[in-house]
C-alpha cells in the first residue's frame, strides 16, 4: 500500500509509512489465516455442497415467480372443481354418522362443535363451571402438556397458529389460549 | 431436479475419517520417522484460552524469527520440524523456508506454521495435513480448556453413554415363507384398488368443523415413510391392543373385587395408536370418497382434555400432542422408562426422536459443559427482520449486527429467509447475556458463557417447525409472521451436527469420528404444512409427495401441483425423510 509523502517533517512521513507497513502485515496475516482454512476445509472435504443450495435457492426463487404470475393457471387460489378422482366436495362435510359419544346422528361438518358441547369441553360448556376452578384447571394441564418432547431450552411454545373460528373478543380463555405463560 | 456431482477430493476414508493423501515427502518423512516427531512438538504447542488457536512457541514469550533474513513479521514463519530452524516464506515469492528444504540433506521438506500450527511441504509449496499431529494440537486445546482429570477424554465426550453402538447390518427384505403365505392368504382379502395410476393412500379427510389443523397433520403422518411402514405392517394391531386391554382392564377389576356396573363408556381406554392404525387402515383401503376422522379426534380430545375445545387449534402443538399421546400409552404398558434418545420406547421416537446437544462455554477459561436432550422435532426462528423496522418482539440473543451478518453469508440472495440460514443460527455459538451467566466448574464462579446447539443423532424423520407467531408482551399482541421462507427438497444436514460443530470449534482438525454420520445426512422432503390467513383465521394446508408428483391436501380435496407452488408456499411445517436407511442388528430376538 502506498501512501503519499506528504509533508517536509521526516518523522510524520515515516510514521505514515511504519503505519500503513504494520496494516499491510495484519492484512496479509488475516488472509493467510482464511486461505488456511479454506485450504483446510477443501482438502480435508469438509466443504458444504454450495452448488446444490444454489440450485434449490434458483429455483425456488424462479418458483415464486412464475407462481405470482397472473398468466399462468392460479392453481393455489383458483376454486376447485373436481378432485382427482374427480368427485366434488360440498363446504361443509356432508357424511352423517353416529356420535361415539351420545349416539345421535351428526353430519360430520357439524361434529367438533357438536362433541365440544356433547363432552362437556370446550368454553360454552367450560362457562358453566365456576370460573376459578376451570381456569386453574385450565392452566395446569397446559403446563404439563407443553413441550414436554420440544427440543431445547431457549425455545418456549409460544408459536401456535390458530384456525378457529374467530374468537370472541375480552373472552377469558380465548385471550388465555393466545398468551404464553 | 438437476443432480450435482459433488467434488470428489483425492482423499481416502478409515473408518469414517477424512484423510487426504500425504504429499510424497510428508509420506517418506512419516515412513522414516513416524509419528514421534509430531508428538514431540506436544511441548510447545500453546493454546491461548478459551477454544483458542494453537501456535508453536518453544518458549512462551519467544518471538520466531526467520534464520535467514531475520523477519519476524512477515505473514507465515515456518519451523523445520527436523531441525527447528525458522524461516519465512512468501507464495510465489522468495521463500527461505523452500531453501532451507533444498539446501540442507532430504529430511527437512517438512515445516509446521509458527503461528497457525499447520504443517507445511517446503519442497510441494503447500499445506499438507497429518492425523496425529492434528490429535496432539487438540489434545493441546482440549488440555488448555478442560478440567486436568478429564482432558485425555474431552474430545471422546461426544458420545452420551446411553447411546449403545450398535452394529449395522445389511438390509434384507422380508419374504414370506409357505406358513406364512397361507396364513395370510387365509386371513385377509385383496383390496380393490382402482383403476386409476393414482398412489394408494392418498384421501381427503373431511373437516369436522375447525378441524384442518388435525388434518394437515395427518395426512403428513400418513404418508411419513417408517410410520406408514409401521402401521401398515401391522405392527400395532388395534383388534389386539383392545382385546389385551379389556383382559387387562378385566383383571384389574377382579383383582380389586370391584363390581363393574356393565361398559361405563368414560372408562374406556383411549390409545391414539390404535385410531392410528384404524385411520391408517381406512386410508389405505383403496376408498377414494372423504374419510372423517371423528373417532380420531373423540380419543385425541379424551387424550388432550385442555385443548379440547373448537377452536383455536396449532397444528404444530397437535402434532407434539399426539407423538405424545402415543408415547405415553405405549411406556405405560411397557412399565419401564426407555430412553427416548435410542427411540426404543414407542414408534412415535423411533421415526421423530433425535438427540440435540447443548455445549455451554466458559468465556473465562474455556471449560465446556455438555448437556444432551432428546427432541422429537425442531422450531426454528424466523430472522429478525432485514432492512425494515427494527422493533421485533424478542429473542434475547439477537444483535443487530447478526441480521447483517446473515446477509453476507448467505451471498446471492440477500434479503431472503432460508431454512439452512435458520439452520445456521440455531447452530451459531450464542453468548448468553450478562444476565444469563452459568456457573463455571472450573472457575468455581459464575461466568459468562458462550452456547452452542447441535445435532448428536439425526432422527429417522426430521420435522422443522417455523415459529411464525410473534408475541410482543410490551404491546400484548401477537401477530403472525408471513415472510417467505425458503426450503429445500433436498437438505444435507450435515453441517448440523455435532461431529461438524466440534470439528468446527477445533478449527477443523481431524478427529476421530464414528463414521457412520456422515452417510445419514441427506434427507428429502416429502411434506408440507403450510398456513394462509390471519392468526386466529386461518387455513392449514398440506403438501404430499408420492411417487415423485406433488398433491395438495385440503380437508376434502386432493388435487395435483406443480412443484412449483409447494416450493413458493408459505411453510409452517416440513418433513423431510432421510433418504437412505440403514439397519443396525436389535437386541430381541424375534419379531422386534
Amino acid at each position: 500500500m502506498s501512501v503519499p509523502n506528504e509533508g517536509n517533517d521526516m518523522s510524520s512521513s515515516s510514521d505514515a509509512q511504519l503505519s500503513s507497513h504494520v496494516f499491510g502485515d495484519l492484512l496479509d496475516s488475516i488472509i493467510v489465516d482464511v486461505a488456511s482454512e479454506c485450504h483446510r476445509i477443501a482438502k480435508l472435504g469438509l466443504d458444504r455442497n454450495f452448488e446444490e443450495e444454489e440450485e434449490e435457492l434458483r429455483l425456488s426463487a424462479q418458483a415464486r415467480v412464475r407462481v405470482a404470475d397472473p398468466s399462468n393457471s392460479g392453481e393455489a387460489n383458483s376454486k376447485y372443481v373436481v378432485d382427482i378422482f374427480g368427485q366434488n366436495h360440498p363446504s361443509v362435510a356432508s357424511e352423517v354418522f353416529e356420535c361415539m359419544n351420545c349416539g345421535r346422528s351428526i353430519v360430520a361438518g357439524r361434529f367438533a362443535p357438536h362433541l365440544e358441547k356433547c363432552m362437556g369441553k370446550g368454553r360454552k360448556a367450560r362457562l358453566k363451571v365456576t370460573r376459578s376452578s376451570t381456569a386453574a384447571q385450565t392452566r395446569n394441564s397446559r403446563g404439563n402438556s407443553a413441550s414436554t418432547y420440544s427440543t431445547y431450552s431457549n425455545s418456549n411454545s409460544t408459536s401456535r397458529l390458530s384456525n378457529g373460528a374467530s374468537g370472541v373478543a375480552g373472552e377469558e380463555y380465548s385471550n388465555g389460549a393466545l398468551e404464553e405463560p | 431436479m438437476s443432480s450435482m456431482a459433488k467434488i470428489t477430493h483425492p482423499r481416502q476414508q478409515i473408518n469414517g475419517e477424512i484423510l487426504p493423501q500425504p504429499c510424497p515427502h510428508l509420506a517418506e518423512f512419516l515412513s522414516n520417522n513416524g509419528s514421534k516427531p509430531f508428538r514431540a512438538l506436544q511441548d510447545c504447542l500453546r493454546v491461548k484460552p478459551p477454544g483458542g488457536r494453537a501456535s508453536i512457541r518453544r518458549d512462551p514469550k519467544e518471538v520466531p524469527r526467520c534464520g535467514a533474513c531475520g523477519e519476524s513479521a512477515r505473514p507465515r514463519l515456518y519451523a523445520c520440524i527436523t531441525c527447528a530452524a525458522v524461516h519465512c516464506h512468501v507464495p510465489s515469492g522468495p521463500s527461505h523456508a523452500a531453501a532451507h528444504a533444498f539446501s540442507m540433506p532430504p529430511g527437512h521438506e517438512i515445516a509446521v506454521d509458527v503461528d497457525r500450527a499447520e504443517l507445511f511441504c517446503c519442497a510441494c509449496r503447500d499445506q499438507v495435513y497429518d492425523r496425529d499431529f492434528d490429535a496432539a494440537v487438540v489434545l493441546a486445546q482440549t488440555a488448555a480448556s478442560t478440567l486436568a482429570s478429564s482432558a485425555t477424554s474431552a474430545v471422546q465426550q461426544y458420545a452420551p453413554e446411553n447411546l449403545r453402538k450398535r452394529r449395522r447390518i445389511d438390509y434384507k427384505p422380508w419374504i414370506p415363507n409357505l406358513r406364512e403365505q397361507y396364513l395370510v392368504g387365509k386371513n385377509s382379502s385383496p383390496l380393490n384398488g382402482d383403476v386409476s395410476d393414482l398412489p394408494w393412500g392418498l384421501r381427503g379427510l373431511n373437516n369436522l368443523g375447525n378441524t384442518c389443523f388435525m388434518n394437515s397433520v395427518l395426512q403428513a403422518l400418513l404418508h411419513t415413510p417408517p410410520l406408514r411402514n409401521y402401521f401398515l405392517s401391522d405392527r400395532h394391531n388395534r383388534y389386539f391392543c383392545q382385546k389385551k386391554s379389556n383382559a387387562d382392564n378385566a383383571a384389574k377389576k377382579i383383582a380389586a373385587n370391584t363390581i363393574d356396573g356393565g361398559g361405563n363408556k368414560s372408562a374406556a381406554r383411549v390409545c391414539l395408536a390404535c385410531d392410528m392404525d384404524a385411520t391408517f387402515s381406512a386410508v389405505f383401503s383403496g376408498e377414494r370418497t372423504p374419510y372423517s376422522p371423528a373417532k380420531f379426534l373423540y380419543s385425541w380430545w379424551q387424550y388432550a382434555a385442555n385443548l379440547a375445545s373448537y377452536e383455536q387449534q396449532d397444528a404444530h402443538e397437535f402434532f407434539i400432542s399426539m407423538l405424545d399421546g402415543i408415547h405415553e400409552k405405549v411406556d405405560k404398558d411397557r412399565r419401564k422408562p426407555e430412553s427416548q434418545g435410542n427411540g426404543d420406547c414407542c414408534v412415535a421416537h423411533r421415526v421423530f426422536s433425535g438427540i440435540l446437544r447443548s455445549d455451554v462455554m466458559c468465556m473465562a477459561c474455556g471449560f465446556t459443559s455438555t448437556t444432551y436432550d432428546p427432541c422429537v422435532d425442531i422450531s426454528l426462528d424466523l430472522e429478525p427482520n432485514q432492512g425494515g423496522s427494527a422493533k421485533t418482539g424478542s429473542t434475547k440473543s439477537s444483535h443487530s449486527c447478526n441480521g447483517e451478518a446473515d446477509c453476507m453469508n448467505s451471498s446471492q440472495n440477500c434479503g431472503v429467509s432460508t431454512l439452512m440460514g435458520c439452520l445456521d443460527r440455531f447452530t451459531r455459538p450464542e453468548r448468553l447475556g450478562s444476565d444469563q451467566k452459568f456457573f463455571c466448574q472450573q472457575c468455581q464462579v459464575r461466568q459468562e458463557s458462550l452456547k452452542q446447539m447441535s445435532i448428536r443423532k439425526l432422527p429417522l424423520v426430521s420435522c422443522f417447525h417455523i415459529k411464525r407467531f410473534e408475541h410482543s408482551s410490551v404491546r400484548k399482541m401477537s401477530r403472525k409472521v408471513d415472510r417467505y421462507l425458503q426450503f429445500p427438497f433436498s437438505l444435507d444436514m450435515a453441517p448440523y451436527l455435532s461431529s461438524s460443530i466440534l470439528r468446527s470449534r477445533f478449527g477443523n482438525r481431524i478427529l476421530p469420528f464414528d463414521g457412520d454420520e456422515h452417510l445419514c445426512s441427506d434427507f428429502e422432503l416429502f411434506a408440507v404444512v403450510t398456513h394462509t390467513g390471519k392468526l386466529d383465521a386461518g387455513h392449514y394446508v398440506t403438501y404430499l409427495r408420492l411417487s415423485n408428483q406433488w398433491y395438495k391436501c385440503d380437508d376434502a380435496w386432493i388435487t395435483l401441483v406443480n412443484e412449483n407452488i409447494v416450493r413458493a408456499a408459505q411453510g409452517y411445517m416440513m418433513f423431510y425423510v432421510q433418504k437412505m436407511l440403514f439397519y443396525k442388528a436389535s437386541e430381541k430376538p424375534g419379531p422386534a
